[in-house]
C-alpha cells in the first residue's frame, strides 16, 4: 500500500498558543482513515492545512506524493470536502450549486450531478433555494458536492452532523460503497466513536492538538479487551483475595466499588466463589467487551489528560 | 478568467443589478430636468447652459455608481468572505489571485460601463428633450462635446478606480455597511458641488483617490496566497 497522505511534524499556532503540535499522520491509499478526538482538539484545523485554506506554522504535508505548498493548486482538485459545515451560494438551488461545482473543478461529466444528487437522496428539491434546507439536506448536499467529482481522497469533517439515525446509517453504507468500488481513500473526523468504529480501517486519535495514537481497527480487535467486571462491597480485600488465591494480577480498580479483572483464564465460577468463601460481598458480575469507546477513553486518559 | 467572470456572474445573478443601474438613470434624468426646469418653480435655474449640465450629469452618475460599486463589492467579496463561501471557492483547484482577480475586474468594468453608458443615455436624453423645450440655446458646438466626452472618460476612470476603496474598509471586519459608508464618504469628497466649486476639479484629488483605489486592489491580491483563511 502507498501513502496518499503524509504530514511531518505538522505544527500550528494560532496566536501564540500551539492547536496542532508535531503531527505525523499517514493515510494509506484505499482507506477509511477515522481521526476521532473530542471537540476542539485540532481536527478541522489539520484539514484546513491539508487544503491549504490554513498554512502550517511548521512541518509539511506530502499529499498524492508531492509536497503541498501554497500554490498547489492543482493537488486541490484530486480532492472532494467539507469542512466544518457545508457552506454553499444560498440562493441558488441544490443543482445550480452541483452545477457551479463543477465548473470550477473543471469537471464536465453533467451526469455525475444526477449521480451525486441520487446517492445522497436529494433528487427531489428541484428549484428550491439551499437557504430553505434543512441542516440535514445541506449535510447531505455537502456530501454530493465532495463526491460529485469522484476525488481521489475524500475529506469529511464531521458528516453525520443534523442527519437522523436512518441517514446516518445510509451515508455510512455510502462512504464503504465509495471506498469499495471506486477505491476512493475517505479521511472522515468525528467525536462521537461508534459510528468511527463502524466504518474506519485505521483510527488517529488527537487530543490538545497531539496526535495520540494511530492504530488499525484490526489491532485494537485483537488487542486483549474482554475482561470480568464485578461490583462489591469491599474492594480492597476483594482485590487482595484474587492476587493471592487466583494469582490474578491484570486487574484494575476502578472505584471504591468496581474492579475489572483483564485474564481470560481465570473463569468467572472460581472469582465468584474464592470471594464468596472469604465473605466479600458481591452486588453484580458481568462478562464484558472493551468497546472502542474505553480504548479511546483510556488513551486519552492515560495521556494524562481528562478529556 | 474570462470563464471565471462569467461563473462569478452567474453565482450572483448581475440582471439585478443592471435593472438598479437603469432605475437609476431614470431617477438621475428626473433630477437633472428638475435642476433644468427648476426655473419656472423657483427663483433660480440651477443649470443654464450645456456644459454646466454635462458636469452636473455626470456628478450624479459617478455618485450613484460609486456606492453601487461598494454594493457590488460586498457582495461579491465581502459576503463571500463573511458566509465562508469563500472556503468553498479557495478549495478549488484555481488560483486565489485568479479568483479574486476575477471579482474585482467585475466590480471595475461594471462601474466603468455604468458610468459610461450612463451618462451617455442622460446627457442624450436631455439633448432630445432640450429640441423640444429649448431651455438651454446656446449652441451645441463640437468643442462643448468634446470636452464633455473627454470628462466623462476620464472621470468614469478615475471613479471605478476610487470605487475599489471602500474594499480596504470593509474587509476589516467584512462588514457591508463599512463598505458602504466608506462608499458615501468618497461621494462626498469628489461629487460634492457648492456653487461650481467642485473638490473633483482640484485634479491632484480625484488622481490620489484612484491611485489609493488602485492599491487596495493590489493589497487585496498581494498576499492573497499565504494567509489563512479562517473566520
Amino acid at each position: 500500500m502507498t501513502c496518499l497522505l503524509r504530514t511531518n511534524q505538522l505544527t500550528k499556532t494560532f496566536q501564540g498558543k500551539e492547536v496542532v503540535s508535531n503531527v505525523n499522520m499517514n493515510i494509506q491509499k484505499g482507506e477509511i482513515y477515522g481521526f476521532l478526538g473530542p471537540n476542539g482538539a485540532g481536527k478541522t484545523t489539520i484539514m484546513k492545512m491539508i487544503t491549504n485554506l490554513v498554512k502550517p506554522t511548521a512541518g509539511d504535508i506530502e499529499l498524492f506524493g508531492e509536497k503541498l505548498t501554497d500554490t498547489s493548486y492543482h493537488l486541490l482538485g484530486r480532492m472532494g470536502t467539507i469542512i466544518e459545515y457545508p457552506v454553499f451560494y444560498d440562493k441558488l438551488s441544490a443543482r445550480e450549486n452541483l452545477e457551479l461545482h463543477c465548473e470550477y473543478m473543471g469537471y464536465h461529466n453533467k451526469q455525475a450531478i444526477d449521480e451525486a444528487l441520487e446517492l445522497v437522496k436529494l433528487t427531489n428539491t428541484g428549484s428550491k433555494a439551499v437557504k430553505d434546507f434543512s441542516l440535514g439536506m445541506k449535510q447531505r448536499l455537502g456530501i454530493a458536492r465532495a463526491i460529485t467529482t469522484k476525488p481521489e481522497l475524500l475529506m469529511l469533517d464531521e458528516p453525520i452532523n443534523g442527519l437522523d439515525p436512518v441517514g446516518i446509517k445510509e451515508i455510512r453504507d455510502l462512504f464503504k460503497m465509495l471506498s469499495k468500488e471506486y477505491g476512493i481513500t475517505i479521511l472522515i473526523s468525528s467525536h462521537i466513536l461508534g459510528e468511527i468504529e463502524q466504518m474506519a480501517d485505521t483510527i488517529g486519535v488527537i487530543n490538545h492538538g497531539k496526535l495520540i495514537e494511530e492504530v488499525s481497527m484490526e489491532q485494537i480487535r485483537e488487542k486483549n479487551t474482554e475482561y470480568i467486571e464485578f461490583t462489591t462491597n469491599d474492594c480492597k480485600k476483594a482485590a487482595f483475595l484474587l492476587e493471592k488465591h487466583l494469582g490474578v494480577s491484570n486487574l484494575r480498580v476502578m472505584d471504591d466499588h468496581i474492579i475489572r479483572v483483564y485474564d481470560p483464564s481465570v473463569p468467572q465460577s472460581s472469582i465468584t466463589k474464592t470471594l464468596v468463601m472469604n465473605d466479600v460481598v458481591i452486588e453484580s458480575i458481568h462478562k464484558k467487551n472493551s468497546s472502542l469507546e474505553d480504548y479511546f477513553l483510556s488513551l486519552l486518559n492515560g495521556g494524562g489528560i481528562v478529556a | 478568467m474570462r470563464k471565471l467572470m462569467s461563473l462569478e456572474l452567474k453565482k450572483y445573478k448581475i440582471g439585478g443589478y443592471i435593472r438598479g443601474a437603469l432605475i437609476a438613470n431614470v431617477a438621475i434624468l428626473g433630477m437633472v430636468l428638475l435642476m433644468i426646469h427648476g426655473v419656472e418653480y423657483a427663483d433660480e435655474a440651477v443649470f443654464t447652459s450645456f456644459s454646466e449640465v454635462f458636469i452636473g450629469i455626470d456628478t450624479f452618475v459617478r455618485g450613484t455608481f460609486i456606492v453601487f460599486a461598494a454594493v457590488l463589492l460586498s457582495r461579491f467579496i465581502i459576503d463571500e468572505f463573511k458566509n465562508k463561501s469563500i472556503t468553498v471557492l479557495f478549495m478549488y483547484p484555481i488560483n486565489r489571485k485568479k479568483l479574486i482577480l476575477a471579482k474585482l475586474t467585475i466590480v471595475f468594468l461594471f462601474t466603468f460601463l455604468s458610468i459610461i453608458i450612463s451618462d451617455l443615455l442622460v446627457s442624450g436624453a436631455i439633448l432630445a428633450i432640450n429640441e423640444f423645450t429649448h431651455k438651454m440655446s446656446e449652441p451645441l458646438t463640437a468643442s462643448i462635446l468634446t470636452e464633455a466626452s473627454i470628462s466623462f472618460g476620464m472621470n468614469a476612470l478615475a471613479a471605478s478606480c476610487m470605487s475599489l476603496i471602500p474594499l480596504y474598509f470593509g474587509m476589516r471586519k467584512y462588514s457591508t455597511v463599512r463598505t458602504i459608508t466608506t462608499s458615501l464618504l468618497i461621494i462626498m469628497i469628489v461629487c460634492s458641488n457648492n456653487g461650481g466649486v467642485s473638490l473633483n476639479n482640484i485634479i491632484i484629488i480625484p488622481i490620489t483617490l484612484a491611485i489609493i483605489g488602485v492599491f487596495v486592489a493590489y493589497a487585496a491580491l498581494r498576499n492573497i496566497e499565504h494567509v489563512d483563511v479562517i473566520k
